[in-house]
C-alpha cells in the first residue's frame, strides 16, 4: 500500500445546506402531485376527459381565476388579505361595457389602470390609516358591489363591439387559448420581475415580520401599496377576460370566482400568513381548482355543491400548511 | 430503589433531604445533546444559582423540572421521592412552579385575576368570579411576599418590577396544590428589570428562601453571586461543578463556564488606540423631544462610543429609535456630519448612513426564516444589485466575505437565519449594516442581550473595530458595566432628559456605583 502523495484533507464536516427537508419538499410539490392527481381520477372516472377538446377548454375557463388568484398572492405574501378582487372584476366588466363606445381599442388598457388606481387607493388607505387589509377589501369589497349595480342599473350591459375582445379568444399555437397563455405571461412576468429586483426579499420579509422589515429600512408602506395595485390591475384584466367570454359587462359578473381565487392561494401552499409562498403556486392552485370544477358534473355532483367544496377546501388546506409553531395564536 | 432520606422520619422530610434532585438528566434533540448526564442539587431553603452559557442545557433543564420537556433517561427526586414530571400541573403538584422569562401575564386583568387565572379555587362559585373572594386569595398571596400591590389594579398599569411580583405570587399558588414547601424557578428575573428594581427583587428572593426553595438563572454573574448559596454551572449539557458563592468572584464562574481562563481584557479596552486629539463630530442632537423624552441634548463624535444609561423609563430606548426614524418627535433639530438629519422614516434613516440593531433580535432584528445572505443584504440592496437587477453571484461572494470576517458560524449563506445561534444571529444583522460601507452612525439597542460570553466578546471587538474605523456609536447596554466598559463617554437619562454626562475614559473608568446615583 503506497501513502498518498497529496495528504488526505481531514474528513469534511457534514455540511447541512439550510434547505428544505425531504417532509418540506414533499409538501411543496403536493400542489402539482394533486393536479396529476386529480386529472388521472377524472380520466377514469370518464376517459373522453383527456382529450384535446376538453382540456382546452378547461384551461380557457381557468384564465380569470389564474390572474385574479395571481394578483391578489401578492397580497397575500405581504401579510395581508385582498377580499375585494371579485367585487372589483365585476365593476370592472360593467366599465368595460360602459367605456367601450366611447374609448374603442383603449377600453382594455383603460379598465386596467382604472382597477389598478382603485388598488392602489386600498393600499393606501390600509398603510396610511393603518386598518387591516382584510376590513379596508372587505369595506372595498361591498362598496364596488354597490357602484356596479347603481351605474349598471342592476343590469347586464351588453357589448356589441366584440373586435375589442376578439383578440382574447384567439388561439397561440393553434391549441393554447389566448386568454390563457396571457394568464400565463402575466404569471411570469409578475414572477420575473420579483425574482430579478430586491422586491422579492421585501415582500417576504414584510411578509414574514413586518417589524423586522420596517427597522431594516425596506420600503415596506410602498411595496404593500405596490401589491394592492397589481392584484387590482389583475382583477381589471381578468374583468376583460370576462367580457370576452360572455359579451356583456354585468354588476356580479365575477361575484363568484372569490371564494374559488382564495382557495387556488391556499391550495398552492402559500402560506396565509404571509412571507412564504409564491405566485407560480397559485396557478397551479387556480388548475386544480379549475379541474374540481369541471370535474363535478363528470363524476355527477350536482354544482350546487361546489361552494361547500370550495370552503371544505380553504379549511383543509390551511390547516395542512399552517405552520402552527410560528404563529402564537389562532385568531 | 432507597431515597437517601430515612424513610423512619415519616411526613416531615428531613432537613438533609434535598428539596430537589436531578440523576443524570439525559436529553437528545436531534443532532444535539441538550442534557448529556446532569446532576443537580436544590437543599430545601436554598437559593441555587445556575449558570452557563447559552446552549450550556439550562433552558432545557429547566423545562424538564416543570414538566414541559421529557427527558430521556435520568430521574427527578422531589423530597426523597422519586417523581415524572409530564405537565405543568403535574410538577405544580409537587411543588414546582416557574417564572418564565418571558413575562406571562395577561395585561388587561387586574393582578389579582392574574394571581388565581388557572387557580381559581373558591373565587369561582358556579361559573362566576366571586370578586370578594378572589381579591382575598390573591391578597394572601401578595402577603406572603410581603408586596403592597393593589390586587384590583390592572396589570398593565404596574411596573415592570410589579409584574414580576404578581408573577412570583401567582407562582406560589402552587402551596395550595402540594404538601410540601414549593421550588420556585425563576428564568432569567432581571433581564427586563433595572438596577433598583433588581434590588426590591433580591430582596423577594432572599424572603422566599424563608419557607421555600429558590433555582435562579441569570446571564448576569454578579448577579448570581449576590443573591445565590451556591451556583452550579453547566457546560455543553453537562454539570460541571458548584461553587458556593462566599468568596468567589464572576471570574471564577466564568472560567468554569467557558472552561477555559477568558481574557481578562473583555471589553478590549486595551486592544485598540484611541487618539487624544478632537474627533470630528458626527452627531449632535439640540433638544429633542418625543412622547418620552424631551430637551435631549447629545453629541457624538466620529469613532467614539456614547452609552446612554437609565432606569426603566427613562426613554432612552425611544431617544434610539427616534433617530432611526422609528419613533415620531415634536422638538428638535438632529444633525449628522453637519447635515440636517431626516426623521421622519427608517428610509431616510438608512439613507443618511444610520444603522440600527433593535434590542428585540428574533422580532425586530432578523426575519427569521429568511437566509443568512438575504437577512445581510436586506437594507443595503445596491450591495447585490446591478441597476434595479440582483446579482446573486455579487451577493454570495459578498455575503460569504462577511461571514469570514466576522466568523459567522453558520453552515451555508443559504441557512435560516432562525437556525443560527443567538451570537451569530446578531453578528449576521449587525453585518446587514456594513456590507455597503457606507455606514456613519451605529444604534445598537442593547446588542448583547441574550448572547453568552464568547459571543458578547466577539460583538464587543467589533464595536470596537469599526469605532476605529470611523463609525459613531450610541450604545443601549445590557448592563452597568456593560456600559462602562464599552463607552468612551456616558450620558445619564432620567425621566426623559439628558441629566448628566459622564467622561468614560479608558483607565478612570467610573464605577456603576457612581452611575446609578446619577440615575435615580
Amino acid at each position: 500500500m503506497s501513502t498518498p502523495v497529496i495528504a488526505q484533507p481531514a474528513a469534511e464536516p457534514v455540511v447541512v445546506k439550510g434547505g428544505p427537508t425531504p417532509a418540506q419538499r414533499l409538501t411543496s410539490f403536493m400542489p402539482v402531485i394533486a393536479l396529476v392527481a386529480l386529472l388521472a381520477a377524472l380520466t377514469i372516472a370518464d376517459p373522453d376527459f383527456l382529450t384535446q377538446k376538453s382540456l382546452t377548454a378547461a384551461i380557457r375557463t381557468s384564465a380569470p381565476l389564474v390572474v385574479l388568484a395571481a394578483g391578489a398572492t401578492l397580497v397575500v405574501l405581504c401579510g395581508g388579505i385582498d377580499l375585494s378582487i371579485a367585487a372589483l372584476a365585476s365593476l370592472s366588466t360593467v366599465f368595460f361595457a360602459m367605456w367601450l363606445p366611447d374609448l374603442g381599442g383603449l377600453t382594455t388598457l383603460a379598465v386596467i389602470a382604472a382597477a389598478a388606481g382603485i388598488g392602489a387607493i386600498q393600499g393606501i388607505a390600509h398603510v396610511v390609516l393603518r386598518i387591516p387589509s382584510f376590513i379596508v377589501t372587505l369595506g372595498g369589497m361591498s362598496i364596488f358591489s354597490a357602484v356596479a349595480l347603481v351605474i349598471s342599473d342592476a343590469g347586464p350591459i351588453r357589448v356589441v363591439d366584440r373586435d375589442a375582445t376578439n383578440w382574447l379568444t384567439l388561439y397561440v399555437a393553434g391549441y393554447i387559448p389566448m386568454a390563457f397563455f396571457v394568464a400565463v405571461v402575466v404569471v411570469a412576468v409578475i414572477a420575473l420581475v420579483l425574482k430579478l429586483t430586491p422586491l422579492q426579499s421585501y415582500i417576504t420579509a414584510t411578509g414574514y415580520s413586518e417589524s423586522a422589515a420596517r427597522l431594516a429600512g425596506t420600503p415596506v408602506d410602498r411595496v404593500k401599496v405596490g401589491a394592492f395595485t397589481v392584484s387590482g390591475a389583475c382583477a381589471g384584466l381578468a374583468a376583460v377576460m370576462l367580457v370576452s367570454r360572455n359579451f356583456s359587462g354585468s354588476p356580479t359578473m365575477a361575484d363568484n370566482l372569490l371564494l374559488p381565487a382564495v382557495a387556488a392561494i391556499v391550495v398552492g401552499g402559500t402560506a396565509i400568513t404571509g412571507g412564504h409562498g409564491s405566485i407560480w403556486r397559485s396557478l397551479v392552485g387556480a388548475l386544480v381548482i379549475t379541474l374540481l370544477r369541471v370535474g363535478l358534473p363528470i363524476v355527477g355532483v350536482p354544482s350546487a355543491y361546489e361552494q361547500i367544496l370550495y370552503g371544505a377546501i380553504i379549511v383543509a388546506a390551511v390547516a395542512l400548511t399552517l405552520d402552527r409553531s410560528k404563529v402564537l395564536t389562532i385568531k | 430503589m432507597i431515597p437517601p432520606a430515612n424513610p423512619e422520619i415519616g411526613q416531615q422530610p428531613h432537613p438533609m433531604v434535598p428539596a430537589l434532585e436531578v440523576k443524570n438528566l439525559v436529553k437528545h434533540y436531534p443532532g444535539v445533546k441538550a442534557l448529556d448526564g446532569v446532576d443537580l442539587v436544590v437543599r430545601q431553603n436554598e437559593v441555587l444559582g445556575l449558570a452557563g452559557e447559552n446552549g450550556a442545557g439550562k433552558s432545557t433543564l429547566l423545562k424538564a423540572l416543570v414538566g414541559l420537556v421529557r427527558p430521556d433517561s435520568g430521574e427527578i427526586w422531589v423530597r426523597g421521592e422519586k417523581v415524572r414530571l409530564r405537565s405543568v400541573v403535574e410538577a405544580a403538584n409537587h411543588g414546582i412552579g416557574m417564572v418564565f422569562q418571558e413575562q406571562s401575564l395577561v395585561p388587561n386583568l387586574t393582578a389579582a385575576e392574574n394571581i388565581v387565572l388557572g387557580s381559581e379555587g373558591a373565587g369561582v362559585r358556579g361559573g362566576v368570579y366571586r370578586w370578594e373572594t378572589m381579591r382575598k386569595l390573591a391578597q394572601e398571596q401578595l402577603d406572603k411576599i410581603g408586596s403592597d400591590i393593589n390586587p384590583l389594579a390592572r396589570t398593565d398599569t404596574l411596573s415592570f418590577a410589579d409584574r414580576q411580583m404578581v408573577e412570583i405570587a401567582k407562582v406560589l399558588r402552587i402551596e395550595q396544590r402540594s404538601q410540601h414547601p414549593p421550588v420556585i424557578i425563576l428564568d432569567e428575573p432581571t433581564s427586563v428589570l433595572e438596577s433598583k428594581e433588581i434590588e426590591t427583587l433580591f430582596t423577594q428572593v432572599r424572603r422566599l428562601r424563608e419557607f421555600a426553595s429558590v433555582v435562579f438563572v441569570s446571564h448576569r454573574l454578579d448577579e448570581v453571586l449576590d443573591v445565590c448559596d451556591r451556583v452550579s454551572v453547566l457546560r455543553g449539557g453537562q454539570s460541571v461543578g458548584e461553587v458556593a458563592t462566599a468568596g468567589a468572584a464572576p471570574a471564577d464562574l466564568h472560567r468554569m463556564m467557558i472552561g477555559s481562563t477568558g481574557s481578562d481584557d473583555h471589553y478590549h479596552d486595551q486592544a485598540y488606540e484611541r487618539s487624544a486629539e478632537p474627533l470630528r463630530p458626527m452627531l449632535s442632537i439640540r433638544g429633542l423631544s418625543g412622547k418620552t423624552f424631551r430637551d435631549v441634548d447629545l453629541e457624538v463624535a466620529a469613532g467614539e462610543i456614547v452609552g446612554i444609561v437609565g432606569v426603566h423609563g427613562s426613554g432612552r430606548e425611544d431617544v434610539c429609535r427616534a433617530l432611526f426614524g422609528a419613533e415620531p418627535t415634536l422638538a428638535g433639530e438632529v444633525t449628522l456630519d453637519g447635515k440636517r438629519l431626516d426623521l421622519s422614516s427608517t428610509r431616510a434613516a438608512v439613507a443618511a448612513g444610520i444603522g440600527y440593531v433593535p434590542a428585540e433580535r428574533k422580532i425586530e432584528g432578523m426575519v427569521g426564516p429568511m437566509s443568512v445572505a438575504d437577512n445581510m443584504t436586506l437594507t443595503k440592496q445596491q450591495s447585490r444589485c446591478a441597476g434595479p437587477i440582483v446579482m446573486p453571484k455579487r451577493q454570495s461572494s459578498l455575503v460569504d466575505r462577511w461571514i469570514e470576517r466576522l466568523s459567522i458560524r453558520t453552515p451555508h449563506r443559504g441557512t435560516q437565519i432562525q437556525r443560527l445561534s443567538g451570537g451569530n444571529q446578531q453578528k449576521v444583522v449587525l453585518a446587514r449594516w456594513l456590507v455597503a460601507g457606507d455606514i456613519r452612525l451605529l444604534l445598537l439597542d442593547h446588542p448583547t442581550r441574550g448572547l453568552d460570553i464568547g459571543a458578547r466578546s466577539e460583538v464587543y471587538r467589533l464595536m470596537r473595530e469599526l469605532a476605529d474605523s470611523g463609525v459613531a456609536t450610541v450604545l443601549l447596554a445590557d448592563s452597568l458595566e456593560e456600559a462602562i466598559g464599552m463607552s468612551d463617554r456616558i450620558v445619564v437619562m432620567s425621566d426623559g432628559k439628558a441629566t448628566k454626562h459622564v467622561p468614560c475614559p479608558s483607565g478612570d473608568k467610573p464605577t456603576p456605583l457612581d452611575l446609578v446615583k446619577e440615575m435615580v
